[in-house]
């Protein structure tokens, strides 16, 4: 991003100006291609920040770990102001103790895909325009950087950051979705007869091995306890087995009904490379078409499930 | 299909006012039906009805009152809401429809929840047995039916 010095100059601002206690952006990873993220307390500190398309995680997920009070300024994508503005309609965070600076975004980058794509180890990696130059030992390789935008951004429409306090720099609206339309996995999934969908399933969730990742990286994964580690009652299966990954996967996804912010963190936390977003876009469509629901829309409407209204009389008559 | 399918029945207590009903389905239930009560239809959980499918159902059935006439006031709505959506994500990812079943009941109604059950009864037995979900016994579920 060309003008990521004024992010970083904003943050300097709030940190010296005793507005924030801490500042949660990225910083440079060890390795290439992937970014980390950067908690910073310090003014001097803010040149570690960037921002680009190898920041993978969703940032509102930290928000969790941090005391309710404490003052924290977060570097807010579209998706991550969306998380924040859905964990305050849940009371699990103060609005009025967060600084949000939004950034504009286009897009996070699949590593493994890029990964795959390079003729060798790769050693560096940086964008540039609409193209992800690496150095592929010591020759250069250019990639086209359209080709390499995970599914969730792909079909993302809401770039814009909601509720933020300043935003820096000009949001472009989503022009990977309209140039090339190629189908989602998701996509392909729903044009399927029901047992082929049942195989695909199987297919994927039969290579979890439960290591909970899709649930830490989640910003709406916020229970002390989750329900697969209770021990008594045991409510699911807790074990590495088909069925035990199936009732993981489904009733994860259904945990997030209404509620999910469309990042799919979960699905670049996954080791296995699981597919799991289409579950949760499936959810939330239905949301959208039956309440009128989308997550991030409204700063004070609750999740469909948590609401009780009698104009559901008429529904769900069969 | 060999025998007769396997059913689960989540009752609201609330939902059969009249006391013949209720008694028969304590009581006089066919044996491939089981029984599980609860205080009132928002306390199914979707995770009750993934297990009864984990665990070998051929179909479930979900009794609860209608709007207006839940003894708790409002639970049923939010049961309402979360079940159905629960019971489009099963078929979105594979599950025959006819297999999950709801009847909201009114409360002055009698003698409905005896049909229904026959007639839930007849459609799973034109389907095979349920080999989706199940995975928890494997294959053996399908040749047990008593």
């Amino acid at each position: 991003m060309d003008d990521f010095s004024q992010v970083r100059k904003e943050a300097a601002r709030i940190l010296s100006k005793k507005k924030v206690d801490l500042v949660i952006g990225f910083k440079k990873g060890t390795i290439p291609l992937k970014a980390q993220p950067a908690f910073i307390s310090s003014p001097d500190d803010v040149e570690q920040l960037i921002l680009d398309g190898f920041c993978q995680n969703n940032l509102a997920v930290f928000l969790h770990d941090e005391p309710k009070d404490k003052r924290i300024g977060l570097i807010c994508r579209a998706c991550e102001s969306r998380a924040v503005r859905a964990l305050a309609i849940e009371h699990q965070l103060k609005r009025e103790n967060l600084y949000l600076i939004g950034v504009p975004c286009s897009g996070i980058l699949d590593w493994k895909k890029i990964h795959n794509a390079a003729d060798g180890q790769i050693t560096s990696a940086v964008e540039e325009g609409d193209q992800i130059i690496l150095q592929v030992g010591g020759k250069k390789q250019t990639l086209k950087r359209n080709e390499f935008i995970v599914d969730s951004c792909r079909k993302c429409t809401r770039r814009e950051p909601v509720g933020v306090d300043i935003l820096i720099g000009e949001v472009q609206p989503n022009e990977i979705g309209t140039d090339d339309l190629t189908p989602t996995w998701g996509d392909k999934f729903a044009k399927k007869s029901s047992n082929v969908r049942y195989k695909l399933f199987t297919e994927e969730t039969d290579r979890c091995i439960r290591c909970y990742a899709c649930r830490e990286a989640c910003p709406m994964c916020y229970c002390t306890e989750c329900f697969v580690d209770h021990i008594a009652p045991r409510w699911s299966e807790s074990m590495v087995t088909p069925g035990g990954t199936q009732a993981w996967h489904i009733i994860r996804a259904f945990h997030q009904t209404g509620r999910c912010v469309e990042c799919g963190a979960c699905e670049r936390a996954c080791p296995m490379d699981i597919k799991m977003v289409y579950l949760t876009d499936k959810l939330n469509d239905d949301m959208k078409e039956i309440y009128g629901f989308e997550v991030g829309a409204d700063e004070e409407k609750q999740p469909p499930f948590a609401t009780i209204t009698l104009d559901d009389k008429n529904r769900f008559t069969t | 299909m060999k025998g007769k399918p396997r059913i689960i029945l989540f009752q609201c207590q609330y939902c059969l006012a009249s006391s013949t009903d209720q008694d028969w389905v304590e009581h006089d239930l066919p044996k491939n039906i089981k029984l599980v009560k609860v205080p009132c239809s928002g306390r199914i959980s979707p995770l009750f009805i993934m297990n009864a499918f984990q665990k070998g159902a051929d179909g479930v059935m979900v009794s609860g009152c209608m709007p207006e006439k839940c003894h708790f006031i409002n639970s049923n709505l939010g049961a309402r809401r979360q079940l159905d959506e629960f019971r489009k994500f099963l078929i979105f990812l594979g599950l025959e429809p006819k297999r999950f079943k709801f009847l909201w009941m009114n409360i002055d109604e009698r003698g409905v929840i005896q049909k229904e059950i026959a007639a839930f009864t007849a459609e799973l037995k034109k389907l095979r047995p349920n080999k989706k979900f199940n995975s928890l016994k494997g294959e053996i579920i399908g040749q047990n039916y008593g």
